[in-house]
């Protein structure tokens, strides 16, 4: 019995040590990594034996980038996660939630969602220093703090969730061959890039690929224009104003963005296909138009997650780039920057999702992804040579730079018009609505 | 004579064409899907699927001319191959905007004083009087003819699922030990109640039958709350256990109704020859009933094996997301990413998933025979 | 344990627990509680009679309380609160009502429930007959079978593959573009987008006329000749049936008129997706693919119980196939009609999916179900959802009716 024992005991001791050797993607130690910050996690915390889930929206690749991440976490305390996720992630989780078996942890892109559960009292809150932190320790960090605050149950406001991972969306991709070939410059303002529009269509070609089609989400692209526009023709007081409802959606403000939105999605020379295409082309489709011979179009704008559907092969830097999608010279607004992220969020209390919540402040959480690929983080004290591509390093500039960071509008709304009447609004806009009229209607559907 | 069997032969051929357009009518949409699964997404997304069986004249990507330079009679010289063998280039260019500027074979300058020759099967040659070292290396824009080109990538990606700790061995055994308990115990189930509803005479037989009929519309998505909710009180949470019960919970309505409208249809005197010769319920039930079922049995473990082998959303709820309890769809949705739109994954897992349902049908279909009931009169 | 082993053994516990249960609960009744000896013999086996029935429906009847009909009171229960769990009466419904995207979600249900069911089992039921005695009956049955063993999934990427659309430059993937760019006005243009539409059409307008009358014509002759209509239910049933007919033959007369006078669109892809009105049929094509396996099959094993001498009898007395087929096999299978017409109505009010996946009800393709799915998973809002979930169910009362009237038709 005691041999027995021994035996499973020394085998296990060999899974682990295997599992910590082989699941750490950087070795401690090595390369330019704040292996300080992640050595000084390791003392303070020793959780052994403890188990911990997390419930995320990463799957397939984002999966395994997550995991790496989640290793070093291991690695450091000695708490086993489980992460999963699926499809349809969202009703997932409030499935769970109001059923009463919520994940230790759970991360979301949607803030309004967030603020939803937290209200419902689902969510601990953060300890109030994290607020300060955040502050001090993210590049716009007040924003970036106020994103993750919501009233509770009770209706007093605290931070619930913990920004973690953000996307950059103001960005404006192109194939620099195509533009060398045309001989067309970057732009660096909206101004430079109207101009840009209407040379290419004096020079016969087709400047913009936009598609909207998402299947049952179909629309969501056009609201990060709708957004990205509002930030370059009205002050940020007055997005935050509009995403809170404190002004409705169809004032004139609103109208004049999605106005401005529609002078490129509604003009048939300046969209490849015409008007009619971009409510149906899939937005997964709709780059490819940038790689096509003779090209379809010569500018697409979206998020960073974008090249991942690029044709095969495609070279970021060499065959595609991007740049930031200029704000007006002659509106004295800045360099706003539109982007998305995601945020952490605890649902069970335990010793393991405080301790994961506070692992998340470390620079290490944090570089383990970004030298990989697909992270850029406004997190201050992360060493930025360690992105792991120009292109990556570029965002995480842009991000930097930023003298406005908003998240994007769609997923602080309510549910009913972030992911509902905005995006069903826009197509009805694209295909034949005035500004106005569909304003008018999302307005309308704006939860009382 | 002669006319009779003329006509008839007629009438069979009419059949035979008639079963055929009907059946090409519904295979098309999944060739479609048979085809893709064999394309890449470049493929998939660049041309129509039925013209992938057949030479394609299109334009190919884009290629930019790379190489070893090599000295030769006093000029430098870069060679080699833009495209993969068995194309058949008929034109070419190096710019973007005139893709069929130049004819397989002709030279043409770019700049910096090189010559650039696109012969029709691929091969070029970069040729100039000074190094091209420092040169932007030109790209090749070809309008050329494949021959079909077919990739097992997708299944091998499929199958061997690299993604962490997710292995599609260990969903599909997760959806076997689902589907085939959740199968089995509600038509037991449902078998005896849909006896005593179609033969048993006791009063509220027709309201039940009716409430049966109404608990058939009750959607899915109202019922997975309050039972999770119940699942988590009585401790079973997640796992197995709440998923076979929730299987055979929402199965039941169908079960009972499909069992109950054929045992009614059996014919009454064989049931009622059995009452007078002494027999109890249960053994009508046992020796008679059941086996004379047989084929609604099979009809019905068909479409309750298929609803539990394709279904995502009683899985996520009751069984978990974890990578020890995914089912095989989980895991498909799951390898697309987190975006989605790899049709090619997509088709393919499809039809990877396909595979075992197809079996269950083929194994199954023996039972929906013909004779069991020959003779009988109702 | 492992997972699969549980399943075993689960398999084992399972079928043995309901056979011990039946088994042990019959001899129970039969030997313990009511034997059917002693002085009280025939009392007891008339108790034991009436008992036994609950018995057999126990665990059934159980299961489903606990699994369905407990959510439905809980529904009904929420769809009286709204979001924030104040009770408002029936303020959710009255708000439902009011808004438009629920009416043409209404509307559109209609429709499908007209055409899919009857769609589906029409073609269900040819398949089945015309496999019948062929020889690659089977194989052909399990082609036609075969999407519904495709999982949602897939089918969402079929019918990109089928419905997409692309700039007139680029290449078409989808296959119904192609083939619609293939026509240029021509005379192949003429005779397969005109013609052949128009008689097909037309074919089945006449069909539905019939069918129309027939369903009419005892309540006609009933009154001309003074009763033996049947009961006012059955009155009812005709008239609504009648209805339903009249309603189609007026659509397809709309049809017929655009077939024969619309300008077509020649050269030019179209996104068919977003047409208006007829979306919503492309949407249910999809929904009739996958539901035609479903009902051949179910029909196929009705069609096979006709018993033989019947259609020998017929044969004798020298009907042609049509007349065995209409006359003798369809009147004996109509209860298993019924059931896959009733089957599939259930299906049609409860599918969502292919809608949220196409067009997410946009361009006027909203049905109820997905009305739902976003009342409660996008907006949050429980009350709403919960009082879409009743409409959906409340849709299926005449199918419940005509369900106990047949039941109680059978148990006479």
């Amino acid at each position: 019995m005691k041999t027995k024992l021994l035996v499973s005991a020394a085998a296990l001791a060999l899974v682990a040590g295997a599992a910590t050797a082989q699941d750490l993607k950087f070795p401690v130690g090595e390369g330019a990594f704040n292996w300080d910050s992640f050595k000084a996690f390791d003392e303070a915390n020793n959780l052994e034996g403890q188990t911990m889930t997390l419930f995320g929206p990463w799957r397939g690749e984002d999966q395994v980038l997550v995991e790496s991440m989640l290793a070093y976490f291991t690695a450091a305390t000695g708490v086993t996660v489980s992460y999963s996720s699926s499809e349809g992630y969202e009703q997932q989780l409030i499935i769970d939630a109001q059923a009463g078996s919520p994940p230790d942890v759970a991360v979301l892109p949607q803030p309004g969602l967030i603020a939803e559960l937290a209200k419902g009292g689902f969510i601990t809150p953060l300890p109030a220093e994290t607020t300060t932190w955040l502050s001090e320790n993210y590049g716009a960090g007040p924003s970036w703090a106020a994103l993750g605050t919501y009233p509770g149950p009770d209706g007093t406001p605290a931070l619930y969730a913990f920004p973690y991972k953000a996307d950059v969306k103001s960005l404006v991709w192109y194939s620099p061959d195509n533009f060398a070939d045309a001989g067309y410059a970057v732009p660096t303002t909206m101004e430079e890039l109207m101009a840009l529009t209407d040379k290419i269509v004096a020079d016969g070609g087709t400047p913009w690929c936009i598609g909207l089609g998402s299947g049952g989400a179909t629309g969501w692209p056009a609201t990060d224009w709708v957004e990205d526009m509002m930030l370059r023709t009205q002050a940020p007081e007055v997005y935050d104003k509009w995403v809170s409802h404190a002004i409705p959606f169809n004032s004139p403000e609103v109208v004049a963005a999605i106005d401005a939105f529609g002078t490129f999605a509604k003009n048939d020379a300046y969209v490849a296909g015409g008007v009619a295409a971009v409510a149906s082309t899939d937005f997964r489709d709709s780059p490819k138009g940038l790689f096509t011979s003779p090209p379809q179009c010569y500018m697409h704008k979206q998020a960073s997650f974008i090249p991942s559907f690029f044709p095969e092969g495609t070279v970021l830097g060499t065959d595609a780039d991007f740049f930031y999608f200029p704000a007006y010279a002659e509106k004295d607004l800045g360099q706003p920057v539109l982007g998305a992220g995601t945020l952490a969020f605890i649902m069970k209390d335990t010793p393991a999702s405080q301790a994961f919540l506070e692992f998340l402040k470390t620079p290490i959480a944090h570089e383990v992804w970004m030298a990989q690929t697909g992270f850029v983080t406004p997190f201050k004290a992360v060493n930025t040579e360690l992105y792991g591509s120009a292109a990556l390093k570029k965002q995480g500039e842009i991000l930097a730079n930023a003298t406005t960071f908003r998240f994007d509008g769609s997923d602080l709304m309510p549910g009913a018009v972030g992911a509902g009447s905005f995006w069903t609004g826009m197509v009805d806009f694209v295909g034949g609505k005035s500004a106005q009229e569909a304003a008018d209607a999302i307005e309308a559907s704006w939860p009382k | 004579m002669d006319g009779i069997a003329g006509k008839k032969s007629g009438l069979v051929w009419a059949v035979h064409l008639s079963t055929l357009a009907l059946v090409i009518l519904w295979v098309v949409p999944t060739l479609g899907l048979l085809v893709s699964s064999f394309r890449t997404g470049d493929q998939i997304v660049g041309s129509g699927w039925w013209k992938a069986l057949g030479t394609q004249v299109q334009q190919l990507p884009a290629v930019r001319v790379s190489g070893e330079e090599v000295q030769k009679e006093g000029v430098f010289v870069i060679e080699g191959q833009l495209f993969a063998t068995g194309t058949d280039i008929s034109a070419w260019g190096t710019s973007s905007k005139e893709p069929e500027a130049f004819e397989a074979g002709t030279t043409t300058e770019i700049e910096g004083g090189a010559t650039l020759t696109v012969a029709a099967d691929g091969t070029f040659s970069l040729t100039s009087p000074s190094s091209m070292a420092d040169l932007r290396m030109p790209r090749v824009f070809a309008t050329a003819s494949t021959p079909p080109e077919f990739t097992l990538n997708n299944y091998r990606n499929v199958i061997s699922s690299p993604l962490a700790g997710q292995s599609i061995g260990q969903a599909f055994l997760n959806t076997l030990t689902v589907a085939i308990p959740a199968t089995i115990i509600p038509i037991l189930v449902a078998a005896f109640a849909a006896y005593a509803l179609a033969w048993m005479d006791f009063p509220g037989r027709a309201l039940l039958v009716a409430f049966v009929v109404g608990l058939l519309v009750v959607p899915l998505q109202l019922a997975l709350i309050p039972l999770l909710q119940f699942h988590n009180w009585i401790g079973i949470g997640k796992g197995y256990l709440g998923i076979w019960m929730a299987h055979t919970g929402f199965g039941l309505p169908l079960a009972i109704y499909l069992l109950r409208n054929y045992m009614v249809g059996l014919p009454r005197d064989i049931i009622e020859n059995a009452r007078v010769d002494g027999a109890t319920d249960f053994q009508i039930f046992t020796k008679i009933i059941l086996p004379l079922s047989f084929p609604a049995l099979a009809s019905f473990a068909i479409f309750q094996f298929l609803w539990t082998w394709n279904d995502l959303l009683v899985a996520l709820v009751f069984l978990g997301t974890g990578n020890d309890q995914q089912v095989l769809t989980g895991n498909i949705v799951n390898l697309m990413g987190s975006r989605g739109g790899d049709w090619e994954i997509l088709s393919a897992s499809a039809f990877v998933s396909i595979a075992v349902p197809l079996a269950v049908f083929f194994s199954m279909q023996r039972f929906l025979v013909r004779g069991l009931l020959a003779g009988s009169v109702k | 344990m492992n997972p699969a082993l549980q399943a075993l053994l689960v398999i084992v516990i399972g079928v043995g627990g309901c056979i011990t249960y039946f088994y042990a609960s019959n001899i129970f009744l039969d030997k313990v509680l009511f034997p059917a000896k002693g002085p009280n013999a025939g009392r007891n086996t008339n108790r034991a009679n009436m008992v036994r029935p609950w018995l057999f429906l126990f665990p059934a009847m159980a299961l489903l309380c606990l699994y369905l009909a407990y959510p439905v009171f809980a529904t009904a229960w929420l769809s009286l609160f709204n979001k924030n769990h104040e009770f408002v009466g029936l303020g959710n419904y009255s708000r439902m009502f009011a808004e438009p995207k629920f009416i043409e979600s209404l509307q559109n249900n209609i429709v499908w429930l007209i055409v899919v069911p009857a769609a589906s089992t029409a073609f269900g039921l040819l398949a089945a007959q015309l496999t019948d005695r062929i020889k690659w009956g089977n194989f052909a049955k399990s082609l036609i079978f075969m999407p519904m063993a495709i999982s949602f999934v897939g089918a969402s990427v079929i019918f990109k593959l089928i419905y997409d659309s692309r700039d007139a430059a680029l290449n078409q993937i989808g296959l119904i573009n192609a083939v619609w760019l293939k026509f240029d006005g021509g005379v192949g243009s003429f005779l397969m987008l005109r013609l052949v539409p128009f008689v097909l059409i037309g074919c089945l307008l006449l069909a539905i006329a019939w069918a129309g009358w027939s369903v009419l014509r005892p309540l006609v002759q009933a009154q001309g000749s003074g009763g033996q209509g049947g009961g006012a239910l059955v009155k009812l049933g005709r008239a609504a049936g009648a209805l339903v007919a009249a309603f189609l033959v007026y659509q397809l007369g709309i049809w017929l008129y655009g077939i024969a006078t619309n300008p077509l669109p020649f050269g030019t892809p179209q996104v068919w997706l977003q047409k208006p009105y007829w979306n919503n049929f492309f949407l249910m094509a999809v929904l009739v693919w996958i539901q035609t396996g479903f009902a051949m099959v179910i029909l196929s094993a009705a069609l096979r119980g006709v018993p033989e001498d019947t259609i020998e009898a017929a044969t004798i007395d020298g009907a042609n196939p049509f007349q065995i087929f209409f006359k003798i096999k369809v009147p004996q299978i109509m209860g298993t009609i019924v059931v896959v017409w009733t089957t599939i109505t259930i299906t049609v009010l409860k599918v969502f999916d292919i809608v949220l996946a196409m067009t997410n009800g946009q361009w006027q393709t909203q049905v109820l179900a997905n009305y739902m799915y976003d009342k409660l998973f996008r907006a949050l809002d429980w009350g709403m959802g919960s009082a879409s979930a009743m409409i959906i169910m409340l849709l299926v009362t005449p199918i419940l009716i005509w369900n106990v009237v047949n039941a109680r038709k059978e148990m006479r």
